[in-house]
């Protein structure tokens, strides 16, 4: 008796080859989202080890370890925080919030959402003034007057702003920062495949 | 030293900054009344100074309503601007040569809601350390004139903060990004809002690059030419590249920390990124 090739129908065939899709699917989004967590914790990381952070972290007995300002003092101190201010940390909600969404049958598999330099930006008030932001100024330049104005309750006069030190022989050194590390991090997350990256 | 690129954009930049602010906010009043002689030993022998109580008058003709002085009354009579007769626009004053010093002297002019010069005192110095002569644009002046020189407040107080090259097209062309920072003494918070709410909005603006050649005003404060509309030097400039206002933010001095200032000013800054394209290695 001969046994011909067996004929599987159209319908089972097609069965199996959704059911093999559907694991091997799985298993691609299992390693995207590893890739994502990877990369998402490796950001949050280096952002914390970013010399700026860190002296802004130490508060205000920090060394200046950026090394942004010639003539002693430290950031912390010089843009003018309170004391009991914790300006990192709105930072590290936003990114903290970066989030991955893989959906089925979409023309992008994977959207990937970080925050942009302007979101951190307005999320960074000057302690003296809102609408300008410390991160930026971190690398634009920003003026002694945080200095002064924290100090105001220093000193002699009762009448106006007074410094204990003299901080106009020094000046602030620019220095990248947020621009530069998210620019780093917009390549490195468009670096997952069939990703489309969003900036909030 | 030649002129060179930095020296246009600030003269550039001062001149549409200060039509800006005119034009948009009819940031001006118009007063007449006596001006009143004082010695000026910094002044030519010939020249005998009557000043005005206002400082920093309107001196664009541009400016619909604004009135732009051709000359003042000498013992009730007009005289016209001429070599023996200047106005003094920064220090609102008429420089008469061949006048008694008893000489009646009066005349009509705009003088502007905010005084504005260009520094290059970090904003520490301007808002902590100087002190300024209130020249109110609110309450009357006194019968009197206002020194001539000093600063006077209201005012904003320009100065161009950085300046760095991006590349821009093949061929060699930068983006040349320049930082220009305001920073507004205003005499009440209406007066804050509105400076700040204009030039919020200068966001996209452009204006044309003018070198020094076309600055309007003489040694002495007057207009070179007798006459002075920013609407026609830019047109006439419209050739030259132009700036792009890139981005601007506005911001205010924290209540908490205005309190702590020994003087009684509201004060608010304004920070431009401007732009430029340009080949500059030609």
């Amino acid at each position: 008796m001969k046994i011909g090739n067996p004929i599987i129908p159209q319908s089972v065939l097609k069965k199996a080859r959704k059911d093999s899709a559907k694991v091997l699917q799985s298993q691609v989004y299992e390693s995207i989202q590893r890739e994502f967590n990877i990369i998402k914790e490796q950001m949050i990381r280096d952002f914390l080890s970013l010399p700026v952070t860190q002296e802004i972290m130490g508060g205000s007995d920090s060394p200046n370890i950026s090394g942004t300002l010639a003539g002693g003092g430290n950031l912390f101190g010089f843009i003018g925080f309170e004391r009991s201010d914790k300006p990192i940390e709105p930072i590290l909600d936003l990114l903290e919030s970066s989030s991955i969404v893989i959906r089925e049958g979409a023309d992008h598999l994977v959207t990937i959402t970080i925050p942009s330099a302007a979101s951190i930006f307005s999320a960074t008030p000057m302690p003296w003034a809102s609408g300008r932001s410390w991160a930026k100024g971190i690398e634009g330049g920003i003026s002694g007057l945080g200095f002064y104005i924290a100090k105001s309750d220093v000193g002699r006069s009762t009448a106006g702003v007074q410094s204990t030190k003299k901080v106009k022989s020094g000046t602030f050194k620019r220095t990248q920062y947020i621009s530069t590390f998210i620019q780093k991090y917009i390549k490195q997350f468009s670096s997952i495949k069939s990703s489309q990256l969003n900036l909030k | 030293m030649i002129e060179q690129f930095q020296h246009k954009a600030t003269n550039s930049f001062m001149l549409w900054f200060d039509n800006y602010l005119l034009k948009k906010g009819q940031a001006y009043s118009n007063k007449s009344g006596s001006f009143y002689y004082y010695a000026d030993d910094r002044l030519d022998d010939r020249f005998k100074a009557f000043g005005s109580p206002y400082k920093q008058w309107v001196n664009d003709s541009s400016i619909a309503g604004a009135t732009v002085p051709s000359g003042v009354y000498v013992g009730g009579t007009f005289q016209p601007r001429s070599s023996s007769l200047l106005l003094d626009f920064n220090n609102g004053r008429a420089l008469i040569s061949g006048a008694a010093s008893t000489a009646s002297v009066s005349g009509s002019f705009a003088v502007k809601d905010f005084n504005i010069y260009f520094t290059n005192d970090g904003e520490e110095d301007l808002i902590v350390d100087k002190k300024y002569t209130p020249n109110s644009r609110v309450f009357s002046a006194a019968a009197s004139y206002i020194e001539p020189y000093d600063n006077v407040v209201p005012a904003i107080f320009l100065s161009s903060q950085s300046i760095n090259n991006a590349p821009f097209s093949f061929g060699g062309e930068d983006t040349t990004k320049i930082q220009m920072k305001a920073v507004v003494m205003a005499e009440n918070s209406y007066q804050l809002d509105g400076a700040l709410s204009i030039f919020a909005d200068s966001f996209n603006e452009v204006f044309p690059t003018i070198p020094f050649s076309g600055n309007p005003t003489t040694e002495y404060g007057d207009i070179k030419n007798g006459t002075y509309s920013y609407d026609s030097l830019k047109n006439q400039y419209n050739s030259e590249p132009l700036f792009f206002i890139e981005d601007v933010v506005t911001s205010k001095l924290s209540d908490k920390a205005r309190k702590s200032l020994s003087n009684d000013l509201f004060i608010g800054f304004i920070d431009f990124e401007i732009h430029q394209q340009r080949v500059h290695r030609l």
